[in-house]
């Protein structure tokens, strides 16, 4: 992996992790959004302009692709690259909360 | 019937003119058009609370944007050098940030730094090799600016480096105040 890609995203915003989660089954912009309101009961939600850029420069990136068109809309999906910087970011939080609970972390 | 009001908004401005236009809305008239630099036409309508929002985005978007924002409930109605002007009803949206097509700080920088680098940057690179230079040799007496049109073309100069360095300055400064308050919202750098 790129240097410069690790860089961007680990650690990545809580935008940026929900929206790479949530691609791990294809999906468009608004199902994405959706999907998060729905599982962080509405404590995180996205806005189009957010969704729009955040999904753009990821493509850019190489984290998503475009997985298929569905009435004018297209779905993406996570790549290899963005699952192994998703893995790397579940690590990362893993670590936090097992932290923030007082436990310590053995190599 | 539709009206025109003129009203100067500069690239930093944007969120003063989506107040602006929310206000014309609640008072009956919805944007239909405008013209740089300062020209916005309005339709009569029905007096209602309409949040405007602004996106940067310089020619950059395509049609998915568009879709998008309307799967989320916003209506894009116009373009304009490099804006894109979204609209949506207060009474269509549910609790939570749905009056906002930006939902973190960090997109927000992102549009700070794009309105920077496509705009502010040559801005600046056209008064330092163009503006700047001419104003100097006409103030200095250049022989070069000694007849009835050279004379014309040197103070056109010198207004332009009056108005550049206005813009360049108050933009440049409410565009970094800007980009601070976004930070504070950001909770670490993406």
């Amino acid at each position: 992996m790129e240097e410069r890609i690790r860089r961007i995203y680990v650690p990545m915003t809580e935008t940026g992790f929900y929206i790479l989660f949530c691609l791990q089954t294809p999906q468009h912009g608004y199902g994405i959004s959706r999907q998060v309101s729905a599982m962080t009961g509405n404590a995180v939600t996205i806005g189009p302009g957010t969704m729009y850029g955040t999904l753009a420069k990821m493509e850019k990136d190489g984290l998503i692709a475009v997985h298929s068109e569905e009435e004018k809309r297209k779905l993406y999906q996570i790549t290899e690259l963005g699952r192994e910087i998703l893995r790397l970011e579940i690590t990362r939080i893993e670590r936090l909360y097992r932290n923030s609970r007082g436990e310590s972390i053995d190599e | 019937m539709s009206s025109m009001k003129i009203r100067f908004f500069t690239i930093a401005d944007y969120e003063e003119e989506e107040i602006w236009l929310r206000e014309q809305h609640r008072n009956g008239l919805r944007l239909v058009n405008t013209i740089i630099p300062c020209f916005y036409f309005f339709e009569k309508c029905t007096p209602e609370d309409v949040v405007y929002r602004l996106d940067y985005k310089n020619n950059m978007q395509n049609g998915d944007y568009m879709q998008m924002a309307q799967d989320f409930g916003w209506e894009y109605f116009h373009s304009c050098m490099g804006w894109l002007y979204f609209r949506k009803p207060v009474s269509e949206m549910g609790s939570g940030r749905e009056e906002e097509i930006f939902s973190d700080g960090a997109s927000k920088v992102e549009m700070i730094r794009h309105i920077v680098r496509t705009r502010m940057l040559p801005i600046l690179i056209v008064f330092l090799c163009c503006v700047l230079p001419n104003a100097w040799h006409f103030l200095e007496g250049n022989p070069m600016f000694s007849g009835k049109f050279e004379f014309v073309l040197g103070m056109f100069y010198y207004v332009m480096l009056v108005l550049y360095l206005y813009l360049i300055i108050r933009c440049g400064r409410k565009l970094k105040k800007l980009q601070k308050r976004y930070e504070g919202e950001m909770p670490y750098r993406n």
